[in-house]
């Protein structure tokens, strides 16, 4: 099924107010950086203890 | 260095690790709303809620598709956890904990039956009948479960201020919320089963976090949790998914309407997030304990606010900022604990 005008709208309206520029691409890059930063630390957790 | 400093030391190294990963839960766990909220707009649960509901009703509706879109969370935090595990050179310890299912993976499966279809799916309930700002609510209380259970359990230390901090982040998560469940519980009808849902949110992952605790005296948190999601993914795709289509649910429809990319890439983001806030959580109980580790990973509330009002511009109200406030001034509480209150986890 791919996705309908009505939920395409619901979909990009949820980004259309937010403070931060494309919005819409730039939660899953911070999403991104976090998890690169959690496997990091967690590989140097494991090899510190 | 003498033994005794080293020893200190290298507790004190312990607990702000154990800090870093609750932190890093409360973050990840935050961020998981964007995911998580966005999901329900998009094919095919979307249109799966408007067929069931023609049929069933929008209550029974919205816990069907609650059912479909947590078992592709399960599916695809599982994804992630395999990432997890690969970078950190432990699939061989993860067979190794599955085989040995008596004295150790039978924790994390029975973790997954009341982290799953107990909490997850009381939290979604609590959201579709009554709403969502009584479900953060609900599932905010859940460390005071977790901790009490783990005290009388297997005697972890709750120091009186470790319990302050809980008690104060609690205080805040309740403020964050309380104008949105005031609004909610003068609206309507009383809808039980929503109560029911947010006790089950509370109790599930309180337990789950006090067994998890147990399971993890003998096992590593990496391996253990992926355990438990695969008992996770047991329950939703081998038991509840099949009993609800048999009955007459048209989940396989839309489950195979899923793989569509925009919905796939909202799941994947939705794992990643929903995982890794997973397994920071079980890393941090080893090393700070149950209590404290959930009291930390409560700050969830304060980060989903923050990252709703960046990215979705939803302004916060005055009740949001000062429930913030508490939030941090409990953490600190807790933060700033001598850390010799700490080199046992444990009582006599």
């Amino acid at each position: 099924m791919t996705q309908t005008a009505v939920a395409m709208e619901a979909y990009n309206g949820y980004w259309a107010n937010s403070f931060i520029p494309e919005a819409n691409v730039m939660w899953m890059v911070l999403i991104l950086i976090l998890a690169i930063l959690a496997l990091w630390q967690a590989r140097t957790f494991v090899s510190k203890f | 260095m003498d033994l005794k400093t080293f020893k200190k030391q290298e507790s004190k190294r312990k607990i702000s690790k154990g800090y870093m990963w609750a932190l890093f839960c409360a973050v990840f766990w935050g961020i998981w709303y964007l995911p998580g909220t966005v999901v329900w707009v998009l094919n095919p649960f979307d249109g799966m809620y408007g067929s069931i509901a023609k049929t069933s009703g929008d209550g029974i509706s919205l816990v069907i598709t609650a059912v479909l879109i947590t078992a592709f969370n399960a599916l695809t935090v599982m994804f992630a956890l395999m990432l997890w595990n690969g970078v950190l050179g432990k699939y061989r310890e993860l067979g190794r904990t599955l085989r040995e299912f008596h004295p150790c993976s039978k924790w994390f499966f029975l973790a997954s039956i009341f982290g799953g279809p107990m909490a997850i799916l009381g939290s979604f309930i609590a959201m579709g009948f009554i709403g969502g700002a009584f479900a953060a609510v609900a599932g905010l209380l859940y460390p005071v479960i977790g901790s009490i259970l783990a005290y009388y359990w297997y005697g972890e230390k709750i120091s009186r201020r470790a319990a302050m901090g809980i008690g104060i982040i609690i205080i805040g998560g309740i403020t964050i919320f309380g104008g949105g469940l005031l609004t909610e519980l003068s609206s309507g009808n009383v809808q039980w089963i929503g109560y029911l849902g947010g006790l089950m949110a509370a109790a599930g992952w309180g337990i789950e976090g006090a067994i998890a605790g147990k399971g993890l005296d003998i096992s590593e948190p990496d391996v253990g949790l992926t355990l438990r999601f695969l008992g996770e993914n047991i329950i939703w795709w081998i038991i509840i998914v099949p009993t609800l289509a048999i009955v007459g649910f048209p989940m396989y429809s839309f489950a195979l309407q899923a793989f569509e990319p925009l919905t796939l890439l909202i799941l994947v983001f939705a794992g990643i997030t929903f995982g890794f806030c997973y397994v920071c959580w079980y890393k941090s109980f080893p090393l700070i304990g149950v209590g404290r580790g959930q009291g930390i990973g409560n700050l969830y509330g304060f980060c989903a606010i923050i990252f709703i009002f960046l990215f979705f511009g939803d302004i916060p109200d005055w009740t949001i900022l000062i429930g913030g406030t508490f939030c941090i001034v409990g953490s600190f509480v807790m933060f700033t604990e001598d850390s010799s209150a700490l080199e046992t986890l444990r009582g006599e």
